[in-house]
C-alpha cells in the first residue's frame, strides 16, 4: 500500500502544544458556605482532606459550551493563532447544549471560524484531554488537518445535589483552549506516542444516570435517596463510588505509566513533569507515593478551581507556561483517568 | 502492622495506642475514612479491597480479617 501523501520524505509530520487557555466562571463555591450547608464538614476539614479552599460554578444560564466559547476567545485575544487559521475544532464535553445539533458546529459559528473546517464533539470525562490530544496528534500526521482548536470545557456542578456533600466539594467548572499545531519532521517538539485504556465494568462508578436514550428523565428519577453518609441524590444526579474509582486509579494508572515507558523506551528519570489529571488532593498523593516520583514533579494545581473534570491536565499546563516550565526540550507525561472508566497516557515534548 | 495501625489511627482521629482488633469503627467510618483506607491498605500491603466489603467491617479487627482474605485470595 503506497504511503499517504502527507508524510514528509517518509516521515509523519509531528504535532505539539502552541498555546493554552483557560477560562473559569464567575461564581465561587467557598468552603465556608459548604460548611454552612454541612454541620459535620466544617471548613478546616474540608481543605485538609480534599486539599480545595474553592471551586467556580458556572450560572445558571451559562453552558459548557459557553465555557468554551470564553477560553478559545482569551487563546485568540492572546495572539496565539488567527480565528481563519484553524482548520479543525474538537469539543469534548459531557454537557452539550442539545443531543443534536453537535455543539462544536455551534462553536464554529460562534467563534467565526471558517467554514471549510471539520468540527466534532467527543464525550469524554477526565481522560478527555489526553483523548483529544491523540486525536489531533493523528489528524496532524495523516496531513488532514495542521491547526487544531481543543477545546475542553465541563460543568459537572449543574449534575449535582446540592446536598451531596461527597461530590459538591471536589467538583468545579471551568473550560480550557488548547492550540496543537503541525511542526517539521526534525522538530524536537511533538506530541505522542500514547497508551490507551477502557474498562466499561466500571461505568457505574461514576454516572449520571438519567437524561440519557437508556433511562429517560422522569418524576421517579428525580426522587431523591439519602445515603449511609446523609448524602442527597436522585437519579437525575451524579454519583461517584469514590471507593472504587480509587481501586480502579491506583490500579490502572501506574500499569499505564509503565506501559508508556515500555513503548517509548524511556524511565521516570526522562520526565521533567507527570501532568495527572488533578482528581483531589487525596488521589494525587496516593498515586505519587504509588508511582515514587519526586514530589517536586508531580504538577498540582486545583487548591483554587477543583477537579475540573476534562480540563484539570490543561489548567496544569497553562500555568506551567506562565511559570517558564515549559522552555523547548521539556519533556512531559501526561495521564488522564476516571469516568467511563477510561484512562490516557502520553509523552510530549515542548 | 504498626504502619497500617498508625495509618489508621491517623484516620480515625484516635491515638496509635488505642488502634487495636477490638477497636470499633464507629461514626468516623464514613466514606472518606473507607477511601482513605483503601489508599492505606493499597499502600502497605499492595492489594485492592472492595468499598462494600470495608463498609460492612465494625471493628479494626474485621479490616485486618478483609486484608488477610484478600492476601489469601
Amino acid at each position: 500500500m503506497p504511503p499517504p501523501p502527507s508524510l514528509l520524505k517518509g516521515r509523519a509530520i509531528p504535532a505539539h502544544i502552541a498555546g493554552i487557555a483557560t477560562y473559569l466562571p464567575e461564581q465561587i463555591l467557598s468552603n465556608d458556605a459548604l460548611a454552612a450547608l454541612y454541620p459535620s464538614w466544617p471548613a478546616a476539614k474540608i481543605l485538609e482532606k480534599t486539599g480545595i479552599h474553592e471551586r467556580h460554578i458556572a450560572a445558571d444560564d451559562e453552558t459548557a459550551t459557553d465555557l468554551a466559547f470564553a477560553a478559545a476567545c482569551r487563546l485568540f485575544d492572546s495572539g496565539a493563532v488567527e480565528r481563519a487559521d484553524v482548520d479543525f475544532l474538537i469539543l469534548c464535553t459531557q454537557a452539550p447544549d442539545y443531543l443534536l445539533p453537535t455543539s462544536a458546529c455551534i462553536l464554529q459559528h460562534r467563534l467565526g471560524l471558517s467554514t471549510q473546517i471539520g468540527a466534532l464533539d467527543i464525550n469524554l470525562g477526565c481522560s478527555g484531554f489526553v483523548y483529544g490530544l491523540s486525536l489531533a496528534a493523528g489528524l496532524i500526521a495523516s496531513g488532514a488537518a495542521s491547526t487544531i482548536l481543543l477545546l475542553t470545557a465541563d460543568t459537572y456542578s449543574k449534575f449535582i445535589h446540592p446536598q451531596d456533600k461527597s461530590v459538591r466539594t471536589l467538583f468545579g467548572d471551568g473550560a480550557a483552549a488548547t492550540l496543537i499545531c503541525a511542526g517539521e519532521p526534525d522538530d524536537i517538539a511533538r506530541i505522542g506516542p500514547f497508551v490507551f485504556g477502557t474498562d466499561g465494568s466500571g461505568a457505574r462508578d461514576l454516572i449520571v444516570e438519567a437524561g440519557g436514550a437508556r433511562c429517560p428523565r422522569s418524576t421517579l428519577t428525580a426522587e431523591e435517596t439519602t445515603d449511609a453518609t446523609g448524602n442527597v441524590r436522585s437519579r437525575d444526579n451524579l454519583y461517584m463510588n469514590g471507593g472504587a474509582v480509587l481501586n480502579f486509579t491506583l490500579r490502572e494508572v501506574p500499569r499505564a505509566v509503565l506501559a508508556l515507558l515500555d513503548k517509548t523506551q524511556t524511565t521516570a528519570e526522562d520526565y521533567d513533569r507527570f501532568v495527572l489529571h488533578q482528581a483531589n488532593k487525596f488521589m494525587l498523593d496516593a498515586l505519587q507515593k504509588k508511582l515514587a516520583v519526586p514530589p517536586k514533579r508531580v504538577s498540582r494545581h486545583f487548591e483554587r478551581i477543583g477537579n475540573t473534570v476534562s480540563s484539570t491536565i490543561p489548567f496544569v499546563l497553562e500555568r506551567e507556561m506562565a511559570d517558564g516550565g515549559c522552555s523547548p526540550g521539556t519533556r512531559m507525561m501526561l495521564v488522564g483517568f476516571g469516568v467511563g472508566l477510561s484512562w490516557a497516557a502520553a509523552s510530549i515534548v515542548f | 502492622m504498626s504502619e497500617f495501625y498508625e495509618g489508621l489511627a491517623e484516620i480515625l482521629e484516635v491515638d496509635t495506642a488505642e488502634v487495636k482488633p477490638e477497636l470499633t469503627l464507629g461514626e468516623s467510618w464514613d466514606s472518606l475514612a473507607i477511601v482513605s483506607t483503601i489508599a492505606l491498605i493499597d499502600d502497605v500491603y499492595d492489594i485492592q479491597v472492595r468499598p462494600e466489603k470495608l463498609a460492612d467491617c465494625e471493628t479494626v479487627g474485621d479490616v485486618e480479617k478483609l486484608v488477610a482474605a484478600e492476601q489469601g485470595a
